[in-house]
C-alpha cells in the first residue's frame, strides 16, 4: 500500500525526527504533570475532615480489596450498588479520589478546548470563555436555579445546552460572507459580557441565600461533593472528544496556515472551523456540566504547553491533555485544604478562584515577557 | 559548501532540461510531462469584492497557455493580485468562468481542485516554531484523506520539492529563524510538494533581495521546463517579468491591456499608457527586452 509507512532511510529519519520530538520537551512536560497529579492526589486523600494518618490513607488507596475487586469498579463506573468495605477505603475511594479524578477530567476538556478555539480563532487569547461558552452556560444555570428550579436534577444538561446556544449566537454574529477570526472573538465578547449582566441581573431574583450561593459555586467552579456520579457523567463525553481533537491535529496545524493558504491546499475552511468548533464546545461543556465555570485553565495551559512543546497540534494536545490535569488538581489541593492551612478554618472555597489566581498573575508574567502575545 | 553546490546543481539541472528538449532518451519524463501539460482559462470575467459596486476586474479572455509561464504585470491596483485569486477559484466572479484543462473550477471538489492547481499568496504566516520540513509537509494536504498517514509518495513528494526549491540545508530549521527570502523558498516549496499541473504565485519575488529573486525566479522557471508545470505569476518588477516569462499579461485598471511575448509587449508606448513611465526600451537585448526608466510620467 502506498500510504503505509515503509521503512526506507528517508522515512527512519522522519521517524527518528518525531521519536526525537517526543522524546524530548513533550515528554518531560508529560511526566512533570503525571508526577503533579499523583502528588497532589495523594495530598488529596491523605486529609481532610475524616482523620487518618498519611499511611492509612495511602493504604486504603491500594488496598487490593477495592483496586482488584470488579464488583468495586462496577459500582464506580457504572454506578452499581458498592461493595462491603472498611470506612476508610469507602472515604478515600468514595469521596476523596473521585474529587481527584472529575478534577482531571475538568482540567484536560478545558485546555483541549482552549486549546482548539485558539486554533480556530488564530488567536492565543481565545478561550471557551472569550468565545461566550462560559457566560452562556452560566446565564441557563442561574435561570434554572433561580427561575425554573424543578430542572435543577438536568443541571448539567443545561450547561452545555447553555454553552452551545452562546456559541452558535456567536458564529451568527460573526456570520458574514464566512467568518473571521476577529469577528468571531469580538462577537464573542459582545455575547458574553449582555450574557454577564443578565446573570448579574438575575441575582436580585433569588429567592434566598443558598441559591445564591450555590449559583456563585456554579459560575465560579467548583469541585465541592463531587464523586462517580460526575465521573461517570463527563468520562464519555470526554474521551470522545479528547480522540476526535488528535485525530484533527492536522486539520488544526493546516489552519495555522491562515485561512487563504487552508483553502488553496483544498480545505473547506467554514466546515473545518465549524466542526472543530463544535469538538471544542463539546470539550467545555463535559467540564462545565459537572464544575461548573472554571476559569482560566482553558487559556493558560495551552499557552504553557505551547511555550514548551511548539504549536504543532499533535504535540499540543498530547501535552493539554496532561498538563491540564496536573494544573486543575494542584489549583484543587488549595482550594479544598488552602485555608485550613493558611488561617485553620475548614471552609472550601471554590476552585475557580484558585485558578483565577494562579492564572491572571502566569498570564501577567507572559505578558511582560513576550512581545507579541496574541498572534498564534 | 550549499551555495555553490547548490548554484551548480540547478543550473546543470537547468542546462539539461534545456539541451534535452527534442533529445531522446532521458528526455521522455520531460517530453510526457509537456504532452500532459494543462492550460487555464478565464472566459467573460467580471469580478469584484462584496465591498465594491463596480466589477474591480473585467476581463474577456485571459490564457495561461499550457506547458508556459505567463506573468501578470501592471501597475498597483490595476487587478492582477485579483485576477490571480480568482482564476485560482479563491474569488468567485460575478459572472464568467475559469476553466483548468476544459473543466469549470468552480465545479470541482476543493480536494480535487488543490491536486490540479496550486496558489501561494502574496502574504504568508506560519507558526513561528514549525520546521521547514513540516511547513512542506502541509503541501500534501489535498493529496491525504482525514485519517491517512505520510504515505511513501507524500514522502518522496516532499523530498522532489526540497530539492527542487534548494532547501536542504533549511529543513530542520524552524521558520522564526529564516530570513524573509529564505521563508518565501520554504513556502514555494510547499505549493511544489502540491504536485500540482498549474501553479499560480502571487508577487514571489516582491520584498526580496536581488538573490533570493533569482532564486525563486530560477526553481519557477526549472518547475516549468523540467516538468512542464503552466505557470501564472503577478510580478512588481516588468523588467524581471519579461526576462523569464514566456509570455506577459499587461493589466490597467481591471483589464488586459496587451498579452504576448513579452518582446511584443513591452514597448515604450506600454510604459507610458500602463505604467505612467517614460522609457527606453531596447528590445534587441539578447536576454529579452530591457528596460531603461527616465523619470514617472504625470497622470
Amino acid at each position: 500500500m502506498s500510504n503505509s509507512a515503509v521503512p526506507g532511510a528517508e522515512s527512519t529519519s522522519r521517524v527518528q525526527q518525531w521519536l526525537a520530538g517526543v522524546d524530548g520537551a513533550l515528554l518531560s512536560l508529560c511526566l512533570g504533570s503525571v508526577l503533579v497529579v499523583v502528588a497532589g492526589g495523594l495530598v488529596q486523600v491523605s486529609f481532610g475532615t475524616y482523620s487518618m494518618t498519611v499511611v492509612e490513607a495511602w493504604q486504603a488507596v491500594v488496598n487490593p480489596n477495592v483496586l482488584l475487586n470488579l464488583q468495586a469498579w462496577e459500582a464506580f463506573v457504572f454506578g452499581a450498588d458498592l461493595p462491603e468495605m472498611n470506612q476508610r477505603s469507602l472515604i478515600v475511594w468514595n469521596i476523596r479520589l473521585p474529587r481527584v479524578f472529575v478534577a482531571m477530567l475538568v482540567g484536560m476538556n478545558l485546555a483541549v478546548s482552549g486549546a482548539i478555539f485558539q486554533a480556530v480563532t488564530r488567536n492565543e487569547l481565545a478561550s471557551p470563555f472569550i468565545l461566550g461558552v462560559s457566560s452562556g452556560a452560566g446565564l441557563l444555570i442561574l435561570l434554572t436555579l433561580v427561575v425554573f428550579s424543578g430542572l435543577s436534577a438536568f443541571l448539567p444538561l443545561v450547561a452545555a445546552l447553555g454553552g452551545a446556544i452562546a456559541f452558535l449566537i456567536v458564529y451568527a454574529i460573526a456570520w458574514k460572507n464566512g467568518t473571521s477570526p476577529v469577528r468571531l472573538v469580538l462577537a464573542g465578547v459582545i455575547v458574553g459580557t449582555i450574557f454577564q449582566s443578565l446573570q448579574t441581573g438575575l441575582f436580585f431574583f433569588a429567592g434566598d441565600i443558598g441559591v445564591v450561593q450555590s449559583a456563585i459555586a456554579w459560575t465560579t467552579g467548583s469541585l465541592t461533593g463531587t464523586d462517580w456520579e460526575q465521573v461517570r457523567m463527563a468520562l464519555p463525553w470526554t474521551a470522545l472528544a479528547m480522540l476526535l481533537s488528535l485525530v484533527s491535529s492536522r486539520q488544526l496545524n493546516v489552519l495555522l496556515l491562515g485561512e487563504s493558504t487552508a483553502r488553496a491546499l483544498g480545505m473547506s475552511v467554514e466546515r473545518v472551523r465549524f466542526a472543530l468548533s463544535g469538538i471544542a464546545v463539546l470539550a467545555a461543556a463535559a467540564s462545565i456540566a459537572v464544575a461548573g465555570i472554571v476559569s482560566f485553565v482553558g487559556l493558560i495551559v495551552p499557552h504553557l504547553v505551547r511555550n514548551i512543546v511548539g504549536s504543532e497540534y499533535k504535540k499540543l494536545v498530547v501535552g493539554c491533555l496532561f498538563a491540564g490535569p496536573a494544573l486543575m488538581v494542584a489549583a484543587d489541593v488549595g482550594a479544598r485544604l488552602g485555608l485550613q492551612v493558611l488561617v485553620g478554618a475548614s471552609t472550601q472555597i471554590p476552585v475557580g478562584i484558585v485558578t483565577g489566581l494562579i492564572g491572571g498573575p502566569y498570564f501577567l508574567y507572559l505578558m511582560r515577557k513576550q512581545d507579541a502575545l496574541g498572534e498564534i | 559548501m550549499s551555495e555553490h553546490e547548490r548554484f551548480e546543481r540547478e543550473s546543470n539541472g537547468r542546462s539539461n532540461g534545456e539541451s534535452n528538449a527534442g533529445d531522446t532518451a532521458t528526455d521522455a519524463d520531460a517530453s510526457a510531462a509537456h504532452g500532459s501539460a494543462v492550460e487555464l482559462r478565464g472566459e467573460d470575467l467580471e469580478i469584484g469584492y462584496p465591498s465594491t459596486d463596480e466589477p474591480v476586474v473585467e476581463c474577456e479572455t485571459v490564457l495561461l497557455p499550457a506547458g508556459e509561464v505567463t506573468a501578470l504585470v501592471g501597475p498597483n491596483g490595476s487587478g492582477k493580485s485579483t485576477l490571480l485569486k480568482s482564476m485560482a477559484n479563491q474569488l468567485a466572479p460575478d459572472c464568467g468562468q475559469v476553466r483548468l484543462d476544459g473543466e469549470q473550477v468552480q465545479s470541482l471538489e476543493s480536494k480535487e481542485l488543490a491536486r490540479r492547481l496550486g496558489l501561494l499568496s502574496q502574504e504568508n504566516e506560519s507558526p513561528a516554531s514549525l520546521t521547514v520540513e513540516d511547513l512542506i509537509y502541509h503541501g500534501r494536504y489535498p493529496h491525504r484523506g482525514f485519517f491517512e498517514s505520510v504515505g511513501d509518495e507524500d514522502q518522496a513528494a516532499v523530498e522532489r520539492a526540497i530539492d527542487l526549491a534548494g532547501v536542504e540545508d533549511l529543513r530542520e530549521k524552524e521558520m522564526k529563524n529564516l530570513s524573509g527570502g529564505q521563508k518565501q523558498l520554504a513556502w514555494i516549496a510547499m505549493v511544489l510538494a502540491q504536485e500540482t499541473d498549474v501553479l499560480l504565485l502571487d508577487e514571489p519575488t516582491t520584498y526580496l533581495d536581488l538573490h533570493h529573486q533569482l532564486r525563486v525566479m530560477e526553481v519557477v522557471r526549472t518547475l516549468n521546463r523540467e516538468q512542464g508545470v503552466t505557470v501564472g505569476i503577478v510580478l512588481h518588477d516588468i523588467g524581471q517579468a519579461a526576462r523569464f516569462a514566456d509570455n506577459l499579461v499587461a493589466m490597467k485598471d481591471g483589464e488586459p491591456y496587451d498579452w504576448g511575448p513579452p518582446r511584443d509587449v513591452v514597448t515604450e508606448e506600454l510604459l507610458s499608457e500602463v505604467f505612467h513611465v517614460d522609457a527606453s526600451v531596447d528590445s534587441e537585448s539578447p536576454t529579452g527586452p530591457h528596460i531603461a526608466p527616465h523619470r514617472a510620467l504625470d497622470d
